[in-house]
């Protein structure tokens, strides 16, 4: 899909990370996201935060995921053959953590 | 019979089953539609009789209430998305050459809103009127076309789904799309209810609202379903009926469908505002039978040119606009890529540089204009990213004017300028900043494009 000449722009690696790694990067991105779009705080992501009643939308969702893609060099959601469609934060985070690359 | 039926108006054959006056016809957020109430509402349409009337209603339950006050009276129904921009729907109604708007916008100049039609004011008496209907292709950009359908292309299809008196269809389109008015067509033609969720509720709330009222037939696009399905409440919905369109439905969502909803017949749909409606898939499988090329399939007729599905549709659909592609046989060119695996024709996407974001159409370039305006901006090209929840993604690569730019500022700047000037489906999920954007032989930006 990247047709830029390799070397340009060196596609992110995997890098191992924890669930606590992991759960502060998402956290993260998704203030920032929140940030660009609107004034008020962010809610707090909390384990059993269901995910559409954050003010986030699937659009939104969607472009979280492509920015993580982005960062951590993958996206679960197109790595698996079964569809997967989390519902609460924890659920968003297991199936982060599970697809993760594992430290060698 | 069909051609019998096909001219009578939605309301009339609504009223011909002569149902008891307490059947609920139509459902919203605390307002109803039953049988006993048709007769004073068809009577409001015909304060329309023979007029070309523009629809913009916010409100899907007031849209669903005149345009089954209207079909049968008006000479022509226009229907215009409320998420048009004001300019735009009176640009549209004066190249339809409407005669009145309705609405409850406060933007539009002249509309009248629906519902205070008064029956003393009524002179012309109902005529059974193949009212013809106007449509507007979706999209985000520009001007939408016009296409223009015959009552019975618009009532075509409640053939091909089982009637179910005791079906509750989920309205989850905007009626003033084609697949609104499919599940208009199909819920009350078909004998059974039609929900119309409140439309300024979260996609959580609406699942939860349908499931409290014993929904049983959805149909949504492929993107929408993937959002169902993270609702918690969708425990809820126990369904029978599963529809798709508007979208590829692929394995993945016809499978995650297949689990979530053991009981319910699986159909996917293809369909488009150009063509009416095509045919449908039950087998719960992507794509459809390769077979299907070599005959006819609920009246409708396939072929593949250069990698191109073509369709000739059903004898008794008539639709008409002058963007339509068609050759001496009927077949109309439908822009859709295909391509033949084994025993399936699989969708491969748009040929055009239209992208489905989410089931919204985005025309690339036009985004590329809006990026290009950008006054540190050199280069620019959008290509897709696949996503499993959107369908497709945007990404945005750029070439800077000054290659020592701060580049975390310039894509903040530039993400910012898009937020500002294009819809949330047209606004690149992703941008990086790079020296330099390939270019092909024929001196196009080369640009990687799935459906």
């Amino acid at each position: 899909m990247n047709q830029i000449s390799p070397g340009f722009y060196p596609e992110p690696q995997p890098v191992p990370m924890t669930r606590d790694q992991l759960r502060a990067r998402i956290i993260a991105l998704f203030e920032e996201m929140w940030r660009e779009d609107r004034d008020d705080e962010p809610v707090t992501l909390e384990n059993d935060t269901v995910l559409l009643e954050t003010g986030f939308d699937s659009m939104a969702f969607a472009v979280l995921v492509a920015r993580l893609d982005d960062e951590l060099g993958f996206d679960p959601f197109t790595m698996t053959e079964d569809p997967v469609y989390p519902q609460t934060f924890a659920e968003f985070l297991d199936f982060y953590e599970k697809c993760s690359p594992k430290p060698q | 019979m069909f051609a019998q039926a096909a001219v009578k108006p939605i309301g009339a054959s609504i009223a011909d089953r002569q149902l008891s006056a307490d059947q609920v016809l139509v459902e919203g957020a605390g307002r109803t539609i039953r049988a006993g109430d048709l007769e004073e509402l068809i009577g409001r349409g015909a304060a329309y009789v023979g007029k070309r009337i523009g629809l913009c209603l916010t409100d899907p339950f007031d849209c669903v209430s005149a345009i089954l006050a209207l079909d049968g009276h008006a000479d022509t129904l226009l229907l215009l998305s409320p998420d048009l921009p004001a300019r735009v729907a009176e640009q549209v109604m004066a190249k339809a050459g409407g005669d009145h708007i309705l609405s409850d916008r406060d933007d539009l100049p002249g509309a009248e809103p629906w519902g205070d039609q008064r029956l003393d004011e009524v002179t012309e008496r109902a005529l059974a009127r193949n009212t013809q209907w106007l449509l507007t292709t979706s999209g985000t950009t520009g001007m939408p076309k016009l296409v223009q359908h015959d009552h019975a292309s618009i009532v075509r299809s409640v053939r091909t789904i089982a009637k179910a008196a005791d079906a509750r269809w989920a309205m989850l389109y905007d009626p003033s799309r084609f697949a609104g008015t499919q599940v208009i067509a199909q819920a009350l033609l078909g004998g059974g209810t039609l929900l119309i969720p409140d439309h300024r509720l979260s996609t959580g709330e609406t699942v939860d609202w349908l499931g409290e009222r014993g929904c049983t037939h959805v149909s949504a696009t492929p993107s929408l379903w993937r959002r169902i399905l993270m609702a918690p409440s969708v425990k809820k919905l126990a369904l029978r009926q599963v529809t798709l369109g508007g979208e590829i439905a692929d394995a993945a969502i016809l499978s995650a469908l297949r689990g979530r909803f053991p009981e319910a017949r699986i159909t996917h749909i293809y369909a488009s505002t150009e063509a009416g409606t095509g045919f449908a898939v039950r087998d719960g499988m992507a794509g459809f039978p390769a077979d299907w090329l070599d005959q006819d399939v609920d009246g409708v007729r396939l072929a593949i040119r250069d990698g191109i599905l073509w369709l000739r549709p059903a004898a008794d659909t008539m639709t008409s606009a002058e963007h339509i592609e068609r050759d001496a046989q009927g077949f109309i060119r439908t822009a859709d890529r295909v391509t033949v695996d084994g025993e399936r024709v699989m969708f491969l996407g748009r040929e055009d540089m239209a992208l489905n974001v989410g089931g919204t159409k985005v025309q690339v370039e036009a985004v590329e204009d809006v990026v290009h305006a950008h006054p540190a901006v050199a280069q620019c090209r959008i290509s897709a990213r696949p996503s499993a929840m959107m369908g497709n993604l945007l990404t945005l690569s750029v070439v800077p004017k000054e290659q020592a730019v701060d580049a975390a500022a310039l894509k903040r700047d530039i993400a910012s300028w898009c937020r500002d000037q294009l819809p949330a489906p047209a606004r690149p999920a992703t941008i990086r900043i790079v020296p330099e954007i390939a270019i092909t032989a024929a001196g196009k930006q080369q640009r990687a494009v799935h459906g």
